[in-house]
């Protein structure tokens, strides 16, 4: 099959017109930092291409009263230079600014890296440790599920053949909450991440853990929270040596996690590496 | 935590085909109507700066500028075979020949002008920017332009041939001396392992190669920093991943090399100390310059962390479990 034709979406309405109308037939291009070599292995085969990359709608970034919502179509470039976002959400900036090269971040959307499913989707980490809402939409109108339920499998996202991503949504985080990143790649740029990890937490003055969600890349099928790890840090008092204690709690989730996994021996003693940093560069954020 | 090592490797390498093996290069220089000159050798160039260099060696030779060289290789219907670029050999190996057609091309145009000029000898005659002239009388003088016009059916052509001097080792002992010349280098690094992930970092390094002579220092330089970075590579990055005979990592996507993030900024040596037998000096110094660079790595590695890692590349899994 070859592509017939391509729709460069004007706004919104012709976007979702344009795949209400071609549904299985068609396929979203944004960034196409992902779908371009998909088509160039034909592993995908669409008779027509939607590209939203110039949807105005999609590519703003707000911030409303009590929540942040980052349109689909944002680049990495914009999330990492946005002086809106405040520097409690290092951790989506880090993990944008550390995709790829300039040229990938420029292109590349958040909307493309959530759809596209990959185990090591680095802005994936921070957004589940962000407890984000992904807004839906169709010619029906809009849905908002929590973003972990769109993921199904690898490359898989629960989507209707008529929906798009409109957008991500979480809450705004306060003085004593902040959400810190680590990635470890095999080198400085254009490395897919080994891991990603990261942590939103928040803290009393006391340094008692009063709420954590920890979001974890490359460590599944897809991005993925760690719920027992989590449990295990909650009201307790972060001090050293109770990071260590909690290090060693995720390294063994890892552990039976990736039990008869090659790299199983390698993630579950690197990912302790990346989570104390995401840890600690989130105690840090709050306390400057 | 980051702990940091610094590690120094040396060696010594043949350039060259070696252990006897005919190591020829060939090379021709034509005069042109215009008095430039041409040079054909069967010489690829792969990046190494091998068409600049080449061109400079003909000019010196000729005592023309290099613009005044048309360098024509690669081209296999009209250059002679003038070996690989391999074995770090087309600057000393085809450098030569080049020379030598050179320097036969000059005499023969040296020759043509004592003809032309009705002189009796070419005792005292100078070559210089394309004119052949009396020393003492330097008004007495003959363009190669002039001298070309008489040979515009059939151009003044010469070829010549460099053989390297190379000698088999014993079988029995492996004894001899296999290679000629030889080239030393060094390298030292200063690196920073990060012992929760295993990641090694290379934040200095400084690098030093004994070039014989550098015919042209910015490129010897190319050289050095693209040996340094394909040495780290190969230290720390580059894995093909073979399974069963089948390379998996069959891309960039994770056959991965450094990038210019991964790179430090490395203080360049250029060490000279001329070879005889070479083009005015010139020693080959294409894969030297990225031999010493991994070990370099090693050592300093075992210096961070005090073990001894004996496979590359050093990959973060190999860290952490050499760490356990
Ligand atoms: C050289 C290189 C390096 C890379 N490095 C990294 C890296 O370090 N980290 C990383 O995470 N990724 C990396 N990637 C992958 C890629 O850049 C990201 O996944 C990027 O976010 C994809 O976004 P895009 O806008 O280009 O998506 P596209 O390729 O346009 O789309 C990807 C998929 O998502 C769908 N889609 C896009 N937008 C929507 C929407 N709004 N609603 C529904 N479906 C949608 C498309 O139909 C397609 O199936 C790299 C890619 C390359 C080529």
């Amino acid at each position: 099959m070859k592509i017939k034709e391509v729709i460069k979406a004007k706004d919104l309405n012709e976007a979702l017109l344009s795949l209400d109308k071609y549904r299985d037939k068609s396929k979203l291009i944004a960034g196409g930092t992902d779908i371009v070599i998909d088509l160039k292995h034909k592993k995908v085969l669409p008779e027509v291409l939607i590209d939203i990359s110039d949807v105005e709608e999609l590519s703003q970034i707000k911030i409303e009263e009590s929540y942040v919502e980052i349109g689909a179509a944002v680049t990495f470039t914009k999330i990492e230079k946005s002086k809106k976002l405040d520097n409690r959400l290092k951790g989506l900036k880090e993990a944008s600014r550390l995709v790829g090269s300039p040229q990938i971040r420029n292109l590349g959307t958040i909307g493309g890296n959530i759809c596209n499913v990959s185990p090591a989707a680095d802005t994936v980490p921070p957004l589940l440790a962000l407890d984000s809402i992904a807004v839906v939409m169709s010619v029906e109108g809009k849905r908002e599920v929590p973003l972990q339920e769109l993921f199904l499998d690898k490359g898989k996202i629960d989507l209707k053949e008529n929906e798009l991503l409109h957008s991500i949504k979480f809450s705004k985080l306060q003085k004593n909450q902040a959400l810190g990143f680590s990635k470890l790649g095999l080198r400085k740029a254009l490395a897919i991440s080994r891991i990603a990890t990261s942590v939103c937490i928040e803290i009393d003055e006391d340094n008692r853990c009063k709420e954590i969600r920890i979001g974890s890349g490359a460590l599944g099928k897809y991005g993925l929270r760690e719920k027992s790890t989590e449990d295990f840090i909650r009201d307790k008092i972060l001090d050293e040596n109770f990071i260590e204690e909690s290090a060693r709690f995720l390294k063994s989730e890892i552990e039976k996690r990736l039990e008869g996994r090659s790299s199983k021996e390698f993630k579950s003693e690197a990912v302790m590496g990346t989570f104390k940093k995401a840890i600690r560069e989130a105690i840090q954020l709050i306390k400057a | 935590m980051k702990k940091r090592g610094k590690g120094v490797g040396i060696i010594f390498y043949g350039t060259g085909y070696g252990n006897g093996f005919p190591d020829i290069s060939k090379a021709e220089a034509e005069l042109q109507d215009d008095g430039k000159v041409a040079i054909y050798v069967g010489a690829t160039e792969v990046g190494q700066g091998a068409k600049t260099v080449m061109t400079q060696i003909a000019a010196e030779a000729l005592g023309l500028k290099v613009e005044d060289i048309i360098f024509i290789n690669e081209d296999t219907m009209v250059t002679p075979d003038s070996g690989t670029a391999a074995a770090s050999r087309q600057s000393y190996n085809t450098g030569n020949a080049i020379k030598k057609a050179a320097e036969a091309l000059k005499a023969l145009i040296v020759d043509k002008a004592v003809d032309k000029m009705k002189l009796n000898t070419n005792i005292g005659l100078k070559v210089e920017n394309g004119n052949v002239f009396v020393k003492t009388f330097p008004s007495r003088k003959i363009s190669f332009k002039e001298i070309a016009e008489d040979y515009k059916e059939n151009p003044l052509k010469v070829e010549e041939e460099f053989i390297a001097q190379t000698t088999e080792m014993d079988e029995e002992t492996g004894q001899g001396a296999p290679y000629w010349p030889y080239t030393f280098s060094a390298c030292g690094v200063e690196i920073e392992v990060d012992t929760e992930t295993g990641i090694v970092e290379v934040i200095d390094g400084v690098l030093a190669q004994d070039v014989g002579k550098a015919l042209n220092p910015k490129l010897v330089e190319g050289q050095m920093e693209g040996g340094f970075a394909m040495g780290m590579g190969y230290g720390i990055f580059e894995n093909l991943n073979l399974k069963k005979g089948k390379m998996k990592n069959n891309s960039f996507t994770n056959y991965i090399i450094p990038t210019a993030l991964d790179m430090p900024d490395i203080k360049n040596v250029i060490v000279e100390d001329p070879e005889s037998t070479a083009p005015y000096g010139a020693k080959g110094i294409g894969e030297p310059v990225m031999i010493p660079v991994a070990p370099a790595i090693l050592n300093a590695i075992h210096d961070a962390i005090g073990v001894r890692i004996t496979e590359t590349p050093v990959t973060p899994d190999k860290i952490l479990k050499a760490l356990k």
